[in-house]
């Protein structure tokens, strides 16, 4: 009988757990260290979304949901929600950083010079092997490389603009703010943010909606070490550390408060290895925070505060647009019976409408 | 596992937002909203508001739709027994707390209650001012023509306004509110409830109250009734009732039965009628 087709949902969540765990059981096969190791991208790509620095849990995580990466980084929130905060740890700098890669779009000749390191940019993408390619590896050095972001000397020389500082940052785990949103709220919420929904609001400020003309000044890849001070002997201690993508990008020049001719700078840093994500971050954050620099209109999407803080969240917009599977048919009866009613009202006024013609 | 699955902080944080939320009737509260191992969108603000203020000795109901077997509820129910341990029962009477989602349950509910709303769009304005800033202005001022003119566009146009649930209510006189997508045959039972209504929109990260005993009225002209949906001439097929929400229901050759869409409220009709 129709009636009891809703009941009966204990019963049926068992069995689609249990179907789903059928077309999914392959990947609890797999080694956690493989896939850390081996989808690498992977791994970044859910500790950064899911917000957790936790290579191990974000392995189990892509298992659970069998590669589906936006699933496995929504474990990873969850689990964060149950997780104690025991304190804050000291703010880290980026041009601390012990680097696997950095490179500058802006300047030929840096500090330290270009170091590609691992990248598959140059890569021809193609499926089938190229044969006769040998593949020689360089010879490198395992010294730690901490070289100082290539914007640092335009920073120094007061080329640059500078937004003012926050005394403390926000924290949006904590309270999410309203207008104005603190720049470290704004920050927070693209480091966590959808690397897809990112990259085409980035993307907006280059062909249409605005246009900002970024130039990587300094892109990199690194270790951090993450330091936190002991509750017991209030000495400074390293706790571990993390591994980070950061970006500063510049943008053109205006004139500021002072009537100074400064260039703009935006900034993009999240965990892991995600390149396009950092690049898009930080051109929406030069976009925001500088939108009379911007050649293109100052009404952009990128440069709607509401628009970035509401609408890049991976884990929220994948939820609500999957409860579109949950039933609706209440809501859908009501809709209905309004349609039935207004069709009657116009179907009516027409032939009143008739009838006066007539 | 904590109690309640969240860390005390969110907890806290979450009653704080509660308790500001009674005191300002329909006013919209923000808070920080944790990730929940439910999806976005699926009631995680409900959740949190229940997983905040639930205790020991609490008495469970959710449903959804209408419904306490259909699997959003279930879901919901299991999760929050299985972080709470407390008692759980599908009797509208019997629950100390009841989570819902599209609903308010068709047996009237009594003080000591609260009913927990899991809310997608928590500001009513969000169709007519899409900008949050310029929302929150429009509800300082207790500005709200543009809902007015929506509603007098509709009514020009089809005799009614458009809107079929979530329908925008006054509370207390003073802030308009959305109701969460209950239909709008639910709407006249928000006025003077002896229970506590809470609202918790977790994705919007929002929170807002209707405390027992308040006035509640839904956005109309004077001179025109407010009108619910109408079951007229229909009754429940199960239990005979001619005065709850009814579903459609079509048989396989297409012909329309109605039943009660409550179905704790059909299963207390059938128990009255003692054929049960």
């Amino acid at each position: 009988m129709a009636y009891y087709a809703i009941k009966g949902g204990e019963e049926a969540i068992k069995n689609s757990l249990d179907f789903y765990g059928d077309i999914t059981k392959e990947s609890e096969k797999l080694d956690d260290k493989d896939l850390i190791e081996g989808l690498t991208y992977s791994i970044d790509r859910v500790i950064s979304e899911g917000s957790l620095y936790t290579k191990k849990l974000a392995a189990q995580a892509i298992k659970r949901s069998a590669g589906d990466l936006l699933n496995a980084s929504f474990f990873l929130r969850a689990h964060r929600s149950s997780c104690q905060r025991i304190g804050i740890a000291k703010t880290v700098d980026i041009n601390d950083m012990r680097l696997t890669r950095r490179i500058s779009s802006a300047f030929k000749d840096i500090e330290g010079g270009q170091l590609l390191g691992p990248s598959n940019d140059y890569e021809i993408k193609l499926l089938v092997d190229l044969e006769n390619i040998e593949t020689n590896i360089e010879e490198y050095s395992t010294k730690d490389n901490i070289i100082k972001s290539a914007m640092s000397p335009l920073r120094e020389d007061n080329l640059i603009k500078i937004l003012p500082k926050e005394d403390k940052p926000w924290d949006i785990t904590r309270s999410y703010p309203t207008e104005p949103y603190p720049r470290s709220a704004v920050l927070q919420v693209m480091a966590r943010a959808e690397t897809g929904s990112l990259l085409c609001v980035g993307y907006t400020t280059m062909r249409g909606y605005g246009d900002i003309h970024p130039t990587i000044g300094d892109l990199r890849i690194g270790e951090l070490d993450i330091e936190f001070t002991h509750p017991f002997t209030k000495n400074e201690v390293k706790v571990g550390s993390i591994e980070a993508t950061a970006v500063e990008c510049v943008g053109t020049f205006n004139q500021d408060e002072d009537g100074d001719t400064k260039l703009t700078t935006g900034f993009g840093f999240c965990f892991g290895k995600n390149e396009t994500k950092a690049i898009s971050m930080s051109m929406i954050d030069l976009s925001l925070y500088n939108t009379h620099y911007s050649v293109g209109g100052e009404h952009i999407i990128a440069a709607d505060f509401d628009m970035i803080m509401h609408h890049l969240d991976g884990i929220e917009s994948f939820g609500m647009t999957n409860h579109f599977k949950l039933p609706h048919y209440v809501t859908f009866q009501t809709d209905y019976q309004i349609f039935k009613s207004a069709q009657k009202y116009t179907d009516d006024k027409k032939e009143e409408e008739k009838g006066l013609a007539k | 596992m904590r109690y309640a699955f969240l860390d005390e902080e969110a907890k806290k944080e979450i009653r704080r937002s509660i308790l500001k939320a009674i005191a300002i009737p329909g006013y919209i509260v923000g808070f920080a909203s944790r990730e929940l191992p439910v999806a976005r969108g699926w009631g995680t603000g409900g959740l949190q508001v229940t997983l905040a203020i639930i205790n020991e000795e609490d008495t469970l109901k959710v449903i959804d739709q209408g419904c306490d077997g259909s699997v959003n509820a279930v879901n919901i129910r299991n999760f929050i027994k299985s972080v709470t341990k407390v008692n759980t029962t599908t009797k509208t009477l019997d629950a100390s707390i009841i989570q819902t989602r599209h609903r308010v349950p068709e047996i009237d509910l009594q003080e000591g209650q609260t009913l927990v709303y899991q809310v997608p769009m928590p500001d009513i304005l969000e169709t007519v001012e899409p900008n949050i800033s310029k929302a929150k202005l429009l509800h300082a001022n207790a500005d709200y023509s543009k809902l007015w003119v929506l509603l007098y566009e509709d009514t020009s146009m089809y005799g009614d306004s458009r809107i079929s649930n979530r329908y925008p209510v006054m509370v207390n006189d003073r802030y308009a509110m959305d109701p969460s997508p209950i239909p709008k045959y639910d709407t006249p039972k928000l006025n003077d409830c002896k229970a506590l209504q809470l609202f918790g929109a977790g994705r919007e990260k929002k929170i807002y109250a209707i405390p027992p005993y308040t006035k509640v009225e839904p956005l109309k002209f004077e001179d025109r009734e407010f009108k619910v949906e109408n079951f007229d001439g229909k009754a429940c097929a199960r239990c005979g009732s001619v005065h709850s929400f009814l579903d459609e229901v079509y048989d396989d050759e297409g012909k329309a039965t109605y039943y009660c869409n409550d179905t704790d409220y059909c299963d207390t009709q059938k128990e009255k009628q003692g054929n049960n």
